[in-house]
């Protein structure tokens, strides 16, 4: 899974390294519209509904938090 | 007669000097405040910097950058917005352009500004060393009584088909013009209190620096991160009892994309006008239903006017695929259109959307060339000189003499409330190793810019080459390698059969 999530975010902005990035939201490195494409790919891929309450930058800061994320609504 | 923004600051400084101007996320800032620190970096600065060239000022989303911009005005210069974000090719050129007499930063981004100071050959300042002493007030009137309205406020930079951006120059007059229609239009008052949403550095910002200067209002800058998490976004609207908002067309469908709505409400906001590109029937119906009582304006027009035009106060729930028109003129603005041969479009006809009047810019910074292509005279008034600005949008009249959008001329589209040239990213592209042949393609639905190309280059390569050259929103997000670019017989690319690749409709 989360190969498949390094992935989709690579497609979207391969000029970041989300390997080691931990302040992909707070840190201003992902655009809005970054964060819409990969909401909707994301939701796609997993069959999973990303809601605002899950949109928060703790859920989207790095590669790990997402994957935890993604998990966490896979399970529900 | 009011003729510089200066005095819109001292007077509102003079009735309500303790109320909040403007606040960030660290702090705020009243009239009396803002008033003082610019004076006092104003002085520094006209005492240091004798050069009359404009001051290229790169800060942060912060109250000082605005009061910076307001020290740069009162030390006799015109200031210009850079965003220290940008990638460092576009800065240069920027620069190249500006040839400014200083750079004004602060100390956040005094190293990244320090080499871009040294490459312009010009001093750095930054409003922290400049923000001591005394208000220089003899120079400082001196200044000022040499001062006309006619006399620029600040240049702008936007997207030019070549590569060069283009430094759109506006005078006091035209700002003062603008900010006093849209005031009016949107009947902003002292007690309102506004969202910043526009980046400090863009066109659409003016409204957020000048609209408190002129009506008491606050404005609050809004985290930029806050666009991309809806329910934070309005804990801190409705925390902060935003009234009034200004915002791009694309903030509030990303917002709407993003489910805003679903479990947070907004209970203080009551004006909102948006602009930047078309506004899509589905995501305003979502807000109206959201926020009844709320009055929504959808506002035309370019930077080389000010960032307006005509606006369009919707007055019914409009339906999922209602395209809205763009409405009528502001108030002391002549909008009219030109048929390809020169004459007036009748209403009905099509023609491209021309605007005349005291919001006009002065032109592009040290490029007469295009600026006598893009402002000329009004051939429907040949008596005396009208200057009149071509927009390169067409537009056309209905019965009732509001205005319609009908599309561009050219190649420029809106993206994210950006204005780009697809032309400009081909021309990018062309330049990276490894490209033999390209094409962008912009899918208005999806709001995504699409890069074809042929050639050696990887595709990773070619979009980290593009991250250098351009500005991040106009680097495209899906990039497609061919083997061929497809053909069509008389040699040019087949634009149709790459939508269908693209999916675009």
């Amino acid at each position: 899974m989360r190969e498949r999530i390094l992935e989709i975010l690579q497609d979207q902005r391969p000029d970041i390294d989300f390997e080691n990035e931990t302040e992909l939201v707070s840190g201003g490195l992902l655009e809005s519209f970054d964060i819409v494409s990969i909401v909707s790919e994301l939701d796609d891929e997993f069959d999973i509904e990303i809601t605002p309450k899950e949109l928060k930058a703790e859920n989207f800061d790095s590669l790990d938090a997402l994957t935890k994320l993604i998990e966490s609504l896979s399970e529900e | 007669m009011e003729k510089n923004v200066l005095e819109w600051l001292e007077k509102t400084g003079r009735i309500m000097p303790d109320k909040v101007a403007y606040e960030d996320s660290a702090e705020s800032v009243t009239f009396r405040q803002v008033m003082e620190e610019a004076r006092r970096m104003g002085s520094r600065l006209a005492e240091k910097v004798t050069d009359p060239a404009p001051i290229a000022v790169m800060m942060g989303r912060n109250v000082h950058t605005i009061i910076s911009y307001l020290a740069v005005v009162y030390s006799g210069h015109v200031y210009a917005p850079i965003d220290a974000a940008l990638p460092e090719d576009r800065i240069n050129k920027i620069l190249d352009t500006l040839r400014p007499s200083a750079v004004f930063t602060e100390e956040n981004f005094a190293e990244t500004a320090s080499k871009y100071a040294e490459a312009a050959k010009c001093p750095l300042y930054t409003r922290e060393e400049l923000n001591v002493g005394m208000t220089a007030w003899p120079i400082l009137n001196k200044i000022r009584t040499k001062m006309t309205e006619i006399d620029p406020l600040y240049v702008i930079f936007t997207s030019g088909s070549s590569g060069r951006p283009k430094g759109v120059l506006t005078s006091h007059h035209s700002l003062m013009c603008y900010i006093s229609s849209y005031t009016h239009m949107m009947s902003i008052k002292t007690e309102d209190r506004i969202g910043c949403q526009s980046p400090l550095d863009y066109i659409a910002a003016v409204r957020d620096i000048y609209v408190p200067l002129l009506t008491g209002a606050s404005d609050h800058l809004v985290p930029k991160e806050y666009f991309m998490q809806p329910d934070e976004l309005f804990n801190f609207m409705n925390e902060k009892e935003i009234t009034a908002v200004g915002w791009s067309t694309s903030a509030l469908t990303v917002l709407t994309k993003l489910g805003v709505f679903e479990d947070t409400k907004l209970t203080t906001l009551k004006k909102i006008c948006f602009s930047g590109s078309v506004m899509p029937g589905k995501v305003l119906k979502k807000w109206q239903e959201n926020l009844p009582d709320a009055v929504f304006v959808n506002q035309y027009g370019p930077t080389e006017a000010t960032a307006s035009c005509t606006y369009f106060r919707i007055d019914h729930v409009v339906a999922e695929d209602e395209v809205l028109p763009i409405g009528v003129p502001y108030d002391n603005y002549k909008v009219f259109l030109l048929k390809d041969n020169g004459e007036e479009a009748a209403v009905g006809e099509e023609g491209e959307i021309c605007v005349s009047g005291p919001i006009l810019a002065l032109g592009y910074y040290r490029d007469p060339e295009r600026t006598e292509e893009a402002f000329t005279r009004n051939p429907l008034v040949t008596e005396y000189y009208e200057r009149m600005y071509r927009t390169g949008d067409i537009g056309k009249f209905r019965e009732d003499g509001i205005l319609e959008f009908h599309g561009r001329r050219d190649r420029q589209v809106k993206h994210m409330g950006h204005r780009v040239e697809l032309d400009e990213i081909e021309a990018a592209a062309s330049q990276s190793a490894g490209v033999a042949e390209s094409a962008v393609l912009y899918d208005h639905s999806k709001e995504v810019i699409w890069l074809f190309y042929s050639g050696e280059a990887e595709k990773r390569d070619l979009v980290l080459f593009l991250r250098t050259e351009l500005p991040g929103f106009m680097v495209p997000r899906k990039v497609n390698k061919l083997e061929d670019l497809p053909k069509l017989p008389n040699g040019k690319t087949d634009i149709s059969s790459l939508k269908s690749i693209a999916g675009i409709i």
